[in-house]
C-alpha cells in the first residue's frame, strides 16, 4: 500500500510540474497568470493596500485630476478613485467566480446530457435554453431586480440564469460532433457505461473550449454588472463595483475623463489574464494538441 | 466646432444640401467634413430644442406632462400665460382682455381673427365654453378636474366675449387653471367629430405653429402656422428632439444638432466659466422642491425622537453642495421663493447637529445606533444626494441602506393601491415635486386624505387640512401666507420632512437664442426670441 | 430533412408561448403602473383604477393571457397606455432601426473578425497571432457603452466629423449611413475580438483532427484544406454562438441606442419596462421572441447542414 501511494503523489506531482513547466515556455500565458495572480492578490489584500477608505466622503476635494495625494484623482463625492478600485477587484472576482463557476457547471452538466443523451432529452434541454436565453436579458434582469431588489446576490442569478444557455449550447454542440468519433464507438462497443464514458472521454474533449469562454467570460460577467449599474439597477452604493465607478465615470465625463478610465482599464487587465491564462492552459490540455509544436 | 447656423452670413450651402444634390463617395463627405469651418450647422430659421422624453398625445388637458404642455402651448392657445419678473405674472395671449368683475365672476374678450387649421374656423367664446365645460364634465372623467373644481359654468355673452361663473371665490386659477393645460382652448366643432378625446392627431390647431409632423421617439416638427395673426413666429419650424440621456444631449449641443437643452448642475459646473463657441451658460430658478421623506407609521419611526434625530443628523449644506456644486441654497420649506407662503427659514438649522442626533437617539433606546432603508430614484445626482445623506447619518450611528429604484417602482413607493400593506414598509426617500406658481398646488399632497395616494410620510394633521382648505378660499394674499408658512411648520415640527432644495435649472443656449422658461422648468418654446 | 424542420418550428411556437406567458407573469407581479410613473403626483387614484379595468387586468391571471393570445393570433398586440396607439404600429416602427443596427455590426464583426482568426490559427504563435490576440481581447472587454461615450466624444464633439444623435434623414442614404457608423462600432467591436478568438480556437481543433491530417497527408492544397473542410466545421460553435448572440445584441443595443438617441426596439422596451407601459413590453417580448427563435433555429440548421455527420443522427 505505501509503495502504491507513494507512486500515486509521484505522478501527480510530475503532472503538476509539467503543467507548470508548459505554461512558463508559452510567454502569453506566463502574462495571463501573472496578470491573474496580481488581480487575485489585490482582492484578498485590498484592505491593507487601499490608501484612503473607499467611502470616505470629502466633498470639498471632488472630482481632482490624479495628484500625488490622490494617485488617480477623487469622484463627485470626494472619494480616492484608487481606493476604490482597489476594493472593487473584490466584487468584481466574487461576482464572476460565483457567477461562472455556477453557470459553468450547469451548463456542462445541462450540455453534456443534451449532446450525449436521448433525443427527447436533447429536445427538452434546447427548449429550456432557447426559452430562457430569449428573454431579453434587460428585461429580464429588470423584472427580477424588482422582485427580489437591487443587490449584488440578484445580479449573481441574473448572469447565472442567462449565461447557463450558452455554455449549455456550447458544450452540446461539441458534444453532438464528438459523440460519432471512433474511439467512442469503440468504448461503447466494449460495453462502456455513460457515465464513465461521458467522464473519461467526453469531458476532456469538451473542457478545452469551454475554459476559454468562461475565461473570456469574466469580462463580460462584469460587464453585465457594469451594464447593470448604468441602467441603474446594480450594486447597492456606495459599493465600489468597478460597473458603478464606470457609470460615476460616465455621469461626470465632462469634469473628468480619470474616473471612466479607472473603471476600464482594470476591467481590461483582467480580461487579458484571463483569457491568455485560460487559452495556455487548453492548449496544454488538448492531448492532440500536445504532438503538435 | 460648434454651429452658427442661425447668423445672417452663414453659408446656404451646408452639409446637408451637398449630400443631397450630389452622389458623393463616403470617402469624399470624410474629407470634406475635415475641412475646417464646416459644420453639421443648423438650417436657417429652425430652432432645435431638447426634451427629456418623447410625447404620448397630443391632448395636455386630459392627463398628459411637461412635454405634451411644452407642444400644446404652441399649437393652441390659453386665454393668459404666465411670465417671470420678479415673480410669476400673467399677461395676456388669446385673450384682448381679462377683468375680473368681482370674486364670482372673470370676464373674458377674445382676440378677433384667431382661425383654426383645417378649415374649423374662427375661434369663439362658444370654443372657450366648450373647452372649460369639458374639464368638469363628469362623463369625461378628466383627472385634472380639480384645477376646475370652482367652475360654475361659462356664459357666452357674444360671439367674442363671455364670463367665467365661480361657485366661490378661487385664487389659484388664474395661476393653474388659466394658464395650464387645462385652461388650453380646443375647436368646438373639431373636438365633436372625436367625441370630445383626440390623442395623436390635434385636429384643429390655432397658435402660432402647427404640427408638421411627428416622428414618434426621433422628432416633433412644428411649422408656422400661416392662419395665426397674432404676435409674429420667430421661426419657420421649430424641431424637438426626446434625448433621453443628459450627456448625449450636450454632446448634441456641442456638435450643433441642437440650440438649447438643459443640462445637469454637474455638467454646468463642468464647463467652468467657458461656454462653448457662440453660446452661453443658463441658470434659471424652477418651481422644484426636494426634501427626506421619514415614514412616521413604519414600525421603525413612530417614535418622533428618532424622527427628530433623523432630521437633526443631515447636514443640508452638504448634501446642496455634493448634487448642486454649490449653485444652490437649502430650502426652508415646501414653498419655493417668489411664491406667497415662502418661509424664510427652517426651524432644524440646515448645519445638522450631530451630537444631538445620537443622543436623542439613545433617548429613544437606541444607543447603538439603528439600521433604515432609503429609497431613491436611480438617477446619478439624487444617487450622489442620497449616499452624502447615508455618509451623515451614519455618524449618528444610523445605518443606511440605499434602495436605488427604477421609475416604475419608484413611483408606487407609499401607494397604498399599488402594493396593500407594503406601502408602509417604506421608511426613507428622497423625493422632489414641482408646481404650479401656487403655493395651493404644493401643499395638496401633503393633507390627510392623501395619506397612502401622495403622502407616503403618512402624516395627519388636522389643524393642516383646515389652514389648507382655508387658504384655498382666501383671497388676502397676506393672509395667505401666514397660513402656508404655518402649514410648513406643522409638516416640519412633525419629524416627518427635511426639506432639502429648491432645484434650479441650469442650460445651454446658442448666443442667437434669447429663451424663456415655463414655470414648471420647461421651455416656453412658443416664446423664444432671435437675438 | 423536413420532418427536422417541423420538429423544430413546432419548437420555437412552444418557446414563444412559455417565455411570453412567464414574462407577462413576471411584468405584472412587478409593483408599478404606468400613469405613476408619467405623472408622478398627478396621477389621480381614480385614473389608475380606470386604467386597470381598461386593459382587464382586473381578471384573474389565466384569463387575461388567454385572451392576450388570442388577440396576438388575429394580429392585434393592443394598445399604448396613453397614445392608444396600437402596439403592432409602435413595434414595426421601431424594429428596422435596430434591425440595420445589429446587421450592420454583426456584420462587419464577422468581416474582420473571421479573417483574424483563421489567419491566427494557420500562423499560429507568429507575430501576428500574439497581437492579433492581444487585440481581439482588449476589444471584448470594454463594455460597448464605453465605445459609444467615447467615440461620440471623439468623432462627434471635438473633431465634428459624425453627427451626435438619431438615425438619418429618411430616403437619405449617406445621411443614415454616418449616423450608423458610431453605433454599429459600438455593437460590432467587442464581437470582432470575441468571434477572432472562437474562430481560431475551433479551427485549432479542427486542424488536429484526423481527417484534416488525412487530408493534408494525402498532399492536398494547405489553402483547399483550410477553406473547403476545416474552415466548415469550425464554423459550426461560431454559429451557435450567433444565434444566440442575437439576444445578447438586442441587449447591447439598449445602451447604445440610448447613448445616441437613435430609435429602436432596445430602447423602446427599456423605456416601456420602466414606464410599465404593458401592452408595448409584451408586443416587444413577443416579436423579439419570434425573432430569436427564428435565428437560433436558422442558425441550428446551417449546423446541420454543415456537419454531415450530426445530419445522420437525425
Amino acid at each position: 500500500m505505501a509503495t502504491n501511494g507513494f507512486k500515486n503523489y509521484s505522478i501527480k506531482f510530475s503532472w503538476l510540474s509539467q503543467t507548470w513547466a508548459r505554461l512558463k515556455n508559452d510567454k502569453m500565458g506566463l502574462l495571463g497568470f501573472v496578470l491573474v495572480i496580481t488581480v487575485v492578490l489585490v482582492a484578498i489584500f485590498a484592505h491593507f493596500l487601499a490608501p484612503y477608505d473607499p467611502n470616505m466622503i470629502n466633498i470639498s476635494h471632488r472630482l481632482q485630476a490624479p495628484s500625488l495625494v490622490h494617485l488617480l484623482g477623487t469622484d463627485h463625492l470626494g472619494r480616492d478613485t484608487l481606493s476604490r478600485v482597489i476594493v472593487g477587484s473584490r466584487i468584481a472576482l466574487k461576482v464572476a467566480m460565483i457567477s461562472i463557476s455556477l453557470a459553468m457547471s450547469g451548463g456542462l452538466i445541462l450540455g453534456l446530457l443534451a449532446g450525449y443523451g436521448p433525443a427527447w432529452l436533447d429536445r427538452i434541454m434546447i427548449l429550456i435554453f432557447d426559452t430562457v436565453r430569449s428573454f431579453p436579458t434587460v428585461m429580464f434582469a429588470l423584472a427580477l431586480v424588482t422582485m427580489l431588489g437591487p443587490s449584488l446576490n440578484t445580479i449573481i442569478i441574473v448572469v447565472v440564469i442567462t449565461s447557463i444557455p450558452m455554455y449549455g449550447r456550447i458544450v452540446r454542440a461539441q458534444t453532438l460532433s464528438l459523440k460519432n468519433k471512433e474511439f467512442i464507438w469503440a468504448e461503447r462497443s466494449t460495453g462502456a457505461g455513460m457515465v464513465r464514458i461521458l467522464a473519461v472521454h467526453m469531458l476532456p474533449n469538451v473542457i478545452g473550449p469551454l475554459l476559454i469562454i468562461a475565461s473570456m467570460d469574466v469580462p463580460v460577467v462584469v460587464t453585465i454588472e457594469a451594464g447593470l449599474s448604468f441602467l441603474g439597477v446594480g450594486v447597492r452604493p456606495p459599493a465600489p463595483s468597478w460597473g458603478s465607478i464606470l457609470n460615476d465615470g460616465y455621469a461626470y465625463i465632462r469634469n473628468t475623463t480619470w474616473i471612466a478610465i479607472a473603471g476600464g482599464v482594470p476591467l481590461i487587465l483582467t480580461t487579458v489574464g484571463f483569457t491568455f491564462l485560460g487559452e495556455s492552459l487548453r492548449d496544454i490540455f488538448d492531448p492532440k494538441l500536445q504532438k503538435d509544436i | 466646432m460648434s454651429d452658427q447656423g442661425k447668423s445672417k452670413n452663414s453659408p446656404v450651402f451646408t452639409r446637408r444640401k451637398f449630400l443631397k444634390t450630389s452622389s458623393a463617395s463616403a470617402a469624399a463627405l470624410m474629407a470634406f467634413c475635415a475641412l475646417p469651418g464646416v459644420s453639421w450647422s443648423v438650417e436657417n430659421n429652425i430652432l432645435k430644442v431638447r426634451t427629456p422624453f418623447d410625447i404620448a398625445t397630443f391632448d395636455p388637458a386630459f392627463g398628459s406632462g411637461p412635454i405634451e404642455l411644452m407642444v400644446g402651448s404652441c399649437i393652441f392657445n390659453n386665454l393668459i400665460t404666465l411670465e417671470k419678473e420678479k415673480s410669476w405674472v400673467w399677461k395676456l395671449e388669446a385673450a384682448e382682455s381679462m377683468k375680473q368683475l368681482d370674486p364670482k365672476r372673470i370676464e373674458f374678450r377674445l382676440m378677433r381673427g384667431i382661425m383654426f387649421t383645417n378649415g374649423y374656423g374662427e375661434m369663439t367664446a362658444e370654443d372657450v365654453k366648450y373647452s372649460f365645460h369639458r374639464i368638469i364634465d363628469p362623463k369625461m372623467k378628466n383627472p385634472y378636474a380639480g384645477d376646475w373644481a370652482m367652475l360654475d359654468h361659462v356664459e357666452v355673452k357674444s360671439k367674442y366675449v363671455g364670463i367665467i361663473h365661480l361657485k366661490q371665490a378661487f385664487a389659484p386659477l388664474w395661476n393653474i387653471g388659466l394658464p395650464g393645460p387645462t385652461g388650453l382652448i380646443y375647436s368646438k366643432k373639431a373636438m365633436e367629430t372625436v367625441d370630445g378625446k383626440m390623442t395623436v392627431d390635434p385636429l384643429a390647431c390655432s397658435g402660432p405653429y402647427e404640427l408638421k409632423e411627428w416622428k414618434p421617439k426621433q422628432v416633433i416638427a412644428l411649422k408656422k402656422n400661416k392662419l395665426w395673426k397674432g404676435d409674429k413666429a420667430q421661426f419657420d419650424e421649430i424641431q424637438l428632439f426626446p434625448i433621453a440621456s443628459d450627456s448625449t444631449a450636450q454632446a448634441a449641443f456641442e456638435s450643433g444638432d441642437i440650440d438649447f437643452t438643459v443640462i445637469s448642475a454637474s455638467a454646468y459646473q463642468s464647463y467652468g466659466n467657458k461656454a462653448p463657441k457662440n453660446a452661453r451658460l443658463l441658470q434659471y430658478d424652477s418651481l422644484f422642491y426636494s426634501w427626506l421623506g421619514i415614514n412616521m407609521e413604519n414600525p421603525m419611526l413612530t417614535d418622533i425622537r428618532v424622527r427628530k434625530a433623523i432630521q437633526m443628523a443631515v447636514d443640508v449644506n452638504a448634501v446642496v453642495e455634493a448634487a448642486y456644486f454649490g449653485l444652490t441654497k437649502p430650502a426652508t420649506g415646501a414653498i419655493p421663493p417668489g411664491l406667497i407662503g415662502h418661509r424664510g427659514k427652517s426651524i432644524i438649522p440646515p448645519e445638522g447637529d450631530i451630537a444631538g442626533a445620537k443622543a436623542l437617539l439613545a433617548e429613544a433606546g437606541y444607543p447603538n445606533g439603528i439600521e433604515l432603508h432609503l429609497a431613491c430614484l436611480n438617477n446619478p445626482g439624487v444617487v450622489a444626494q442620497a449616499q452624502v445623506i447615508q455618509a451623515f447619518l451614519g455618524m449618528a450611528g444610523i445605518r443606511i441602506l440605499i434602495d436605488q429604484l427604477d421609475p416604475g417602482t419608484f413611483w408606487v413607493l407609499g401607494s397604498d393601491a399599488s402594493l396593500g400593506e407594503k406601502a408602509n414598509d417604506v421608511q426613507l426617500y428622497l423625493q422632489r415635486f414641482s408646481t404650479f406658481p401656487d403655493p395651493s398646488f404644493a401643499m395638496q399632497w401633503f393633507t390627510s386624505d392623501q395619506v397612502g395616494v401622495w403622502n407616503w410620510e403618512r402624516h395627519r394633521s388636522a389643524e393642516f387640512d383646515k389652514l389648507n382648505k382655508q387658504a384655498s378660499e382666501e383671497t388676502d394674499p397676506a393672509k395667505r401666507d401666514k397660513m402656508y408658512k404655518r402649514m410648513q411648520d406643522i409638516m416640519e415640527l412633525s419629524g416627518c420632512y427635511q426639506f432639502l432644495a429648491y432645484e434650479p435649472i441650469f442650460a445651454l443656449c446658442r448666443n442667437t437664442l434669447d429663451p424663456q422658461m415655463r414655470p414648471d422648468g420647461y421651455p416656453a418654446v412658443r416664446y423664444f426670441q432671435k437675438t | 430533412m423536413v420532418s427536422y424542420l417541423i420538429k423544430r418550428i413546432g419548437l420555437g411556437a412552444v418557446i414563444v408561448v412559455i417565455a411570453v406567458s412567464m414574462l407577462y407573469g413576471m411584468i405584472h407581479m412587478v409593483p408599478g403602473d404606468p400613469l405613476s410613473v408619467m405623472l408622478g403626483p398627478r396621477a389621480t387614484p381614480e385614473m389608475k383604477q380606470e386604467l386597470n379595468i381598461r386593459l382587464g387586468l382586473d381578471k384573474p391571471f389565466v384569463v387575461q393571457l388567454f385572451r392576450y393570445f388570442t388577440s396576438a393570433m388575429k394580429g392585434d398586440l393592443g394598445s399604448d397606455v396613453i397614445s392608444r396607439r396600437a402596439v403592432t404600429t409602435i413595434v414595426f416602427e421601431q424594429l428596422p432601426y435596430t434591425f440595420t443596427l445589429i446587421l450592420t455590426g454583426i456584420g462587419w464583426a464577422v468581416l474582420l473578425g473571421v479573417p483574424l482568426g483563421c489567419y491566427s490559427a494557420i500562423n499560429r504563435n507568429s507575430v501576428f497571432d500574439k497581437i492579433a490576440g492581444i487585440f481581439s481581447v482588449g476589444t471584448i472587454a470594454i463594455p460597448s457603452f464605453v465605445v459609444a461615450v467615447y467615440s461620440l466624444l471623439i468623432f462627434s464633439v471635438t473633431l465634428g466629423w459624425l453627427p451626435a444623435i438619431g438615425a438619418g434623414d429618411d430616403g437619405d442614404f449617406i445621411s443614415q449611413f454616418t449616423h450608423i457608423l458610431m453605433p454599429a462600432l459600438a455593437i460590432g467591436l467587442g464581437w470582432v475580438g470575441y468571434l477572432a478568438r472562437l474562430v481560431r480556437a475551433s479551427m485549432l481543433e479542427v486542424l488536429g483532427e484526423n481527417h484534416i491530417r488525412t487530408m493534408r497527408a494525402f498532399g492536398l492544397s494547405d489553402r483547399l484544406v483550410i477553406f473547403k473542410y476545416a474552415l466548415r466545421l469550425a464554423i459550426l460553435p461560431t454559429i451557435a454562438l450567433l444565434g444566440v448572440g442575437i439576444g445578447f445584441l438586442l441587449s447591447a443595443s439598449v445602451f447604445t441606442e440610448i447613448v445616441f438617441a437613435r430609435p429602436g426596439i432596445g430602447k423602446l422596451i427599456f423605456e416601456s419596462v420602466i414606464q410599465r407601459n404593458y401592452p408595448v413590453v409584451m408586443g416587444c417580448v413577443l416579436i423579439t421572441t419570434v425573432i430569436f427563435v427564428i435565428s437560433t433555429t436558422l442558425s441550428d440548421i446551417l449546423t446541420v447542414i454543415l456537419d454531415p455527420r450530426i445530419r445522420e443522427n437525425l
